[in-house]
C-alpha cells in the first residue's frame, strides 16, 4: 500500500458547524450535571427506589458501550483473523470506542450517588469478587485506558509529522516503541470487552424476581457478549458510511461485504440462541399478544431483518442498503439491551417510570460531547483515510 | 520455545489484575450462620398499631416523613424509603386484610451482598472494613457508608426492594435495617448481646420477636403446630431465596404473595447468578490463557501485516 492511503488529519476550523449546537446541547447537560451535584439525583431525575437506574445506565452505559465495541469488532477481523485490509478501519473504529466508553465512564460518575467512594476501585481486598458490576466496573476502567493507549498511534503520527523539531522526534522515538507494545495492548483489548459486555449481561442475573422470564435466563451473558458483537458491527459501517458522506472518507464496499456477512452471522446466531434458550425452557408458551410479546417480536425483528437483509449480495451490493441493515443491527442491540435493563424490568407492583428532562439532557449531551471530540480529534490528528480524490489539493 | 514462553509470561502479568477479577469461587449453597440472628413476624397477631414504625424512627435517630392527605399532616409513610426502615401495610381483600410488616430481611445469601463492589453491604464481620462494634457470625446485613459508592445495583437485586437512596441528598447514603445492632444490651448474654431491634421491644403483642433464628424456627414451627387452623401451614423464609433470618406466619387460607412477599426460588438469586457468571472463568484462568493465546497470534499478523506493507501506518 502506498503511503498517500495513510490516515490524514481532516484539517479545517475546530469550531465549524456543527460545533457550536454540540456544544450547546452539552452545556445544557453540564448545567444539569452541577445541579445534581448540589441538590441530589432525585432533583433532576425521575428515579426512584423503584426504578432506580433510570436511563443512565441502560443507555448511556449498556448502549453506548455496545455502540463502542465497533473498536473490538474491527481488532478481531483486522488482527486475529489477519485480514490487513481492515487498517484503515482500526483509528476510527478505536476512536469511537475510546469515545463511547469514556462517556458511558463519565455518566456512571454522574449516576453514583456516592461517586468519590469511586476512588476506592482499585483498593483489590475491598473487591466483591463475587459481583458482576464490580467486574463491569475495573474491566470498563482498565478498557478505557487501553482505548486511549490505541488511540496515541495517530497522535503520535501526528506529532512525527508536526514541523517542530522536538514533537517530531518525540513522535517518531515513541511511535516506534508504541507499535513494539502494541500486540500486547490489542490482546488486552480483545479480552476486556469479551469478559466485560457479557458480565453486563450477567448483572441482570441477580434480578431473577423482577426482569421478565422472556428476558431473564442463564444465557444472559452470551446474549449481552453476541449482541455487543452485532451492534459493533453495525456500528462501523455506520460509521465509515458517515465519515464518508461528510469528508469524503474511503468507504469501500468490499471491505463492508466481509464485515456484513460476519454481522449476518452474529445477528442470525442471536436469533438461533434466543428462541433456542426459549423453547429449551419452556417460556414460548409465555409468547402471546400482550405488550411484553410485542416487544419480544419487535426485538427478534430487528435481530433477524438486518441479519436476512445482510445475506443477500443484492444488498451488500448497494452502499445504502448496508448502511440501512447496519442502522437495524444496531437498534435491534440496542433495544434488547435498555429492555432488559428498562423496559420489561418490574421491581413491584405500584412503580413506574419515565425518564425526566433532566435525564434526558445528560443522555443526550454526553452523546452531542462524544460527537464534538470524535470531530475535534480527526480535525487534529490522522485518524480518518481520505479518498484521493477527495482531498484538497487533489491527487498527486 | 525461548519465544513462546516469554509471551505467556508476559501475557500471564499483564492480566493478573483481571484475571483476579475474574476469579470463580466455588459457589455453594450458604447454611445459616451458627450465631444467626432474626424476627419472627406472626401476621395473625399484629394489629397494626405501628409502635414499631415509631420506635424505630426513635431508635434510628430518622427524620419524621410527613405526609400530606386529606388536609392534614401525618408521619405516615406508605412504604420503605430513606427515612423509613420499618413500615406496617395492609394487605388487601385476598388476605383478609392482616396487617404486614415490612424491613429488612437479612437474607442467609442475600443479593445486596453479592452485587455490592465493595462489600458496603456485607454480613456482619465480614466486610471490606470492620465497623465498630462489628461481630461475626450473627448474619445481620449491615452497611458501611465508607465503601458504598452509591451505584444502587443493591435496589436492582434486592428481592423484597428494602434498600433506599436518599435522592435528593448531595452527599446520599443507602438507608436499611440493621437489626438495631448498635443498641445491644451491655452485658447480656444471649441473642440482645449481638442486635435488639426496638419493633420487638415495644410490640405490645409480640407480634415480631427477636432471637437467635434456630430458636425463632423452632417457635414458628411450635405456633404451627399448637394451633394448626389458625396458620396456613407454612413458614416464610425457611427456604425463600436461600432462606431469610426474618420469618413470617401468615393466617388460615392467606398466601404469602398477598402479604406482598414474593414468590422465590429455593436457591437464592445470589447462588445462580455467581454460578453462572463464574462458570466460564474457570477459576481466572480462561482470561489468561485467552490473552496469551490472543498476543500470539496478533503479534505474528501483524509482523506479517507490517512486511506487507499493510501497517498501521507508524512514522516513517
Amino acid at each position: 500500500m502506498s503511503a498517500h492511503e495513510l490516515p490524514r488529519p481532516i484539517g479545517g476550523r475546530l469550531l465549524a458547524s456543527p460545533m457550536p449546537l454540540l456544544t450547546a446541547v452539552f452545556g445544557l447537560s453540564a448545567a444539569v450535571i452541577v445541579y445534581r451535584l448540589f441538590a441530589g439525583i432525585g432533583a433532576v431525575s425521575n428515579m426512584t427506589d423503584g426504578f432506580t437506574w433510570g436511563i443512565w445506565e441502560p443507555v448511556n452505559v449498556v448502549v453506548f458501550t455496545g455502540i463502542g465495541t465497533g473498536a473490538l469488532a474491527v481488532a478481531l477481523l483486522t488482527y486475529l483473523f489477519n485480514r490487513g485490509e481492515y487498517h484503515g478501519l482500526v483509528r476510527p473504529t478505536v476512536l469511537l470506542g475510546a469515545i463511547c466508553y469514556s462517556l458511558g465512564g463519565a455518566s456512571i460518575m454522574v449516576a453514583l450517588g456516592r461517586y468519590w467512594n469511586a476512588l476506592l476501585l482499585p483498593v483489590i481486598p475491598y473487591w466483591n469478587l463475587g459481583s458482576a458490576l464490580l467486574e463491569v466496573a475495573v474491566c470498563v476502567l482498565a478498557y478505557i485506558m487501553v482505548l486511549w493507549v490505541e488511540v496515541l498511534p495517530a497522535v503520535l503520527d501526528g506529532a512525527a509529522a508536526s514541523a517542530s523539531p522536538v514533537w517530531s522526534s518525540i513522535g517518531r522515538r515513541w511511535g516506534r516503541r508504541l507499535a513494539w507494545a502494541m500486540p500486547y495492548v490489542i490482546a488486552l483489548a480483545i479480552v476486556l470487552p469479551l469478559m466485560h459486555q457479557s458480565s453486563l449481561g450477567g448483572l441482570m442475573l441477580l434480578a431473577e424476581s423482577k426482569v421478565h422470564p422472556l428476558w431473564h435466563t442463564a444465557l444472559l451473558p452470551l446474549l449481552f457478549l453476541v449482541s455487543c458483537l452485532s451492534m459493533g458491527y453495525g456500528a462501523v459501517v455506520v460509521l465509515v458510511t458517515v465519515l464518508q458522506l461528510e469528508w469524503s472518507a474511503r468507504a469501500d464496499l468490499a471491505l463492508f461485504d466481509r464485515i456484513s456477512r460476519v454481522n449476518a452471522v452474529v445477528l442470525l446466531g442471536y436469533v438461533v440462541l434466543r428462541l433456542g434458550d426459549l423453547a429449551g425452557s419452556g417460556k414460548l408458551r409465555l409468547l402471546g399478544l400482550d405488550g411484553f410479546s410485542l416487544l419480544f417480536y419487535l426485538e427478534l425483528a430487528l435481530f433477524v431483518a438486518p441479519g436476512v437483509l445482510l445475506l443477500r449480495p443484492a444488498t451488500r451490493a448497494s452502499l445504502g442498503r448496508t448502511f440501512g441493515a447496519a442502522l437495524l443491527a444496531v437498534a435491534g442491540g440496542a433495544l434488547y439491551r435498555v429492555d432488559t435493563y428498562l423496559s420489561v424490568y418490574r421491581p413491584a407492583p405500584g412503580w413506574s417510570y419515565f425518564p425526566s428532562l433532566g435525564e434526558l439532557a445528560v443522555t443526550i449531551g454526553m452523546a452531542a460531547l462524544g460527537v464534538a471530540i470524535f470531530i475535534v480529534v480527526c480535525r487534529l490528528f490522522p485518524v480518518v483515510t481520505v479518498r484521493d480524490e477527495a482531498r484538497p489539493g487533489g491527487p498527486p | 520455545m525461548r519465544i513462546l514462553r516469554r509471551d505467556l509470561l508476559k501475557g500471564a502479568a499483564a492480566t493478573a489484575a483481571t484475571a483476579l477479577a475474574g476469579e470463580a469461587r466455588a459457589r455453594e449453597k450458604v447454611e445459616p450462620e451458627p450465631g444467626a440472628v432474626g424476627m419472627l413476624f406472626d401476621s395473625t397477631r399484629c394489629v397494626g398499631c405501628r409502635a414499631c414504625q415509631t420506635a424505630c424512627k426513635v431508635a434510628n435517630k430518622l427524620p419524621p416523613d410527613p405526609v400530606t392527605a386529606a388536609g392534614g399532616v401525618y408521619d405516615a409513610p406508605v412504604d420503605l424509603n430513606s427515612r423509613t426502615k420499618t413500615i406496617i401495610k395492609m394487605a388487601g381483600p385476598d388476605a383478609g386484610h392482616a396487617f404486614v410488616k415490612q424491613q429488612c430481611m437479612h437474607c442467609v445469601d442475600p443479593s445486596c451482598v453479592s452485587a455490592c463492589m465493595m462489600k458496603a453491604l456485607h454480613k456482619e464481620g465480614h466486610g471490606a472494613r470492620r465497623l465498630e462494634g462489628e461481630q461475626a457470625g450473627t448474619g445481620v446485613v449491615v452497611y458501611d457508608r465508607g465503601t458504598c459508592t452509591g451505584c444502587r445495583y443493591c435496589q436492582i437485586a434486592c428481592p423484597f426492594n428494602v434498600p433506599k437512596f436518599e435522592w435528593f441528598e448531595a452527599f446520599p447514603v443507602v438507608v436499611k435495617c440493621e437489626l438495631c445492632r448498635h443498641r445491644v444490651v451491655p452485658g447480656a448474654t444471649g441473642p440482645a448481646a449481638f442486635a435488639n431491634p426496638a419493633c420487638c421491644e415495644v410490640c405490645p403483642r409480640q407480634a415480631v420477636i427477636f432471637g437467635w433464628r434456630r430458636d425463632l424456627v423452632d417457635e414458628a414451627r411450635r405456633r404451627l403446630a399448637a394451633e394448626p387452623g389458625r396458620y396456613n401451614g407454612h413458614v416464610y423464609g425457611l427456604t425463600e431465596g436461600g432462606g431469610t433470618q426474618v420469618l413470617y406466619l401468615a393466617g388460615a387460607g392467606v398466601s404469602f404473595e398477598a402479604l406482598g412477599l414474593p414468590r422465590l426460588p429455593e436457591r437464592s438469586a445470589a447462588q445462580f447468578s455467581e454460578s453462572v457468571s463464574h462458570a466460564p472463568y474457570l477459576y481466572g484462568a480462561t482470561p489468561v490463557l485467552l490473552y496469551a493465546a490472543l498476543a500470539l497470534v496478533i503479534r505474528r499478523n501483524k509482523a506479517r501485516q507490517d512486511a506487507a506493507g499493510q501497517g498501521e501506518g507508524e512514522a516513517r
